[in-house]
């Protein structure tokens, strides 16, 4: 059982180190919106980020879960609606698992 | 738009991650009782951390005595995407003073960033994001509070595969980025490669997310040079 200071505490630094995160990028963009031609760039961020954390995902992934992957962005890429495309892919992943191998 | 308009804009445009991120808070609880923390903590960590990757990845390690330094690193990695999230919007939050920048900006967040450059130009996108955030963190206290309360009635399921929600959630996010970005796809395939060589080579999972950004970043780099070149010549 972890005692309340420790949590206390645990949970402080958490907050610290996510706030630091979300200011710290805008800051170090603000040093170098001077570049000309940096902003096209800055903004390819976010999708390669995204890209990067997405590939070992689904080069790992068990084969519901490429299914999921696979149902989202159909679903996403027809009708942008994130709301069906998540839950489309969350029934995937706890309904398909047992019907197909690995 | 004014700031208020374009914030009650961002709140109403955010139904779709409402649910998303009411399926995750809920997830969140349940997994929060199981890893031992009591309602205050839970619900604490969710309004001031407010990062959903963060949190589950400290999960992992919540235990007596608490391995402050490992959960920091933890935290850290897993939240590293703000830093690229804050730099893309170096060029959209001027207008408003540095202290209201700097209080606002802890409610950055995926969705709200990325369905700002689907947004026309005259939104206040400072404004709009932080709308975001706002309802981001009502759903994701809301649920987690009911995920914390219903616990102990889905504790014999195996949630275990919903852990690739994290994926299918950054998925949406892409998707809606690749549509409604101006931002040309070469950098993200770019980076796409790349992670799947570090991947396969086995580097640490950190060095995949730098590299593959940075490699995203000199293709980006050259990208608009070349286009420069091409609208100069």
């Amino acid at each position: 059982m972890v005692d309340n200071s420790s949590a206390l505490l645990a949970i402080a630094m958490m907050a610290g180190i996510v706030y630091l995160t979300r200011l710290s990028g805008y800051f170090v963009g603000l040093q170098l919106r001077h570049i000309r031609g940096i902003q096209p760039v800055l903004e390819a961020l976010p999708g390669c980020a995204f890209m990067a954390i997405l590939a070992p995902a689904v080069r790992q992934g068990s084969p519901s879960e490429i299914l999921a992957m696979i149902c989202v962005i159909l679903i996403m890429w027809r009708s942008n609606n994130v709301a069906l495309a998540t839950g489309v892919g969350m029934a995937v992943l706890l309904f398909a698992g047992p019907y197909l191998p690995g | 738009m004014t700031t208020s308009k374009s914030a009650l804009h961002g709140i109403r445009t955010s139904g779709d991650y409402f649910i998303s991120t009411f399926l995750f808070g809920v997830m969140f609880g349940i997994a929060a009782v199981s890893a031992g923390l009591e309602t205050w903590q839970a619900l604490l960590m969710c309004a001031t951390s407010f990062t959903a990757s963060g949190q589950f990845a400290a999960l992992e390690f919540w235990a007596a005595p608490l391995p402050l330094g490992t959960i920091a690193l933890s935290v850290a990695l897993v939240s590293s995407r703000n830093l690229l999230l804050g730099m893309s919007m170096t060029h959209h939050f001027d207008g408003h003073s540095l202290g209201r920048r700097i209080v606002w900006l802890a409610l950055l967040n995926d969705p709200g960033v990325v369905n700002s450059f689907r947004m026309d130009a005259e939104i206040d996108r400072l404004g709009y994001v932080t709308g975001y955030g706002l309802s981001m963190m009502v759903s994701w206290l809301l649920s987690t509070w009911i995920g914390l309360n219903i616990a102990n009635l889905v504790a014999s399921f195996d949630l275990g595969t919903i852990d690739f929600a994290g994926p299918l959630v950054i998925a949406t996010m892409m998707m809606l980025f690749f549509k409604g970005s101006r931002s040309k796809p070469a950098p993200w395939i770019v980076s796409g490669v790349i992670a799947l060589l570090l991947f396969e080579i086995g580097a640490p999972n950190y060095l995949i997310l730098l590299g593959s950004v940075l490699a995203g970043m000199v293709a980006a780099i050259l990208q608009t040079r070349r286009d420069g070149g091409a609208s100069n010549g």
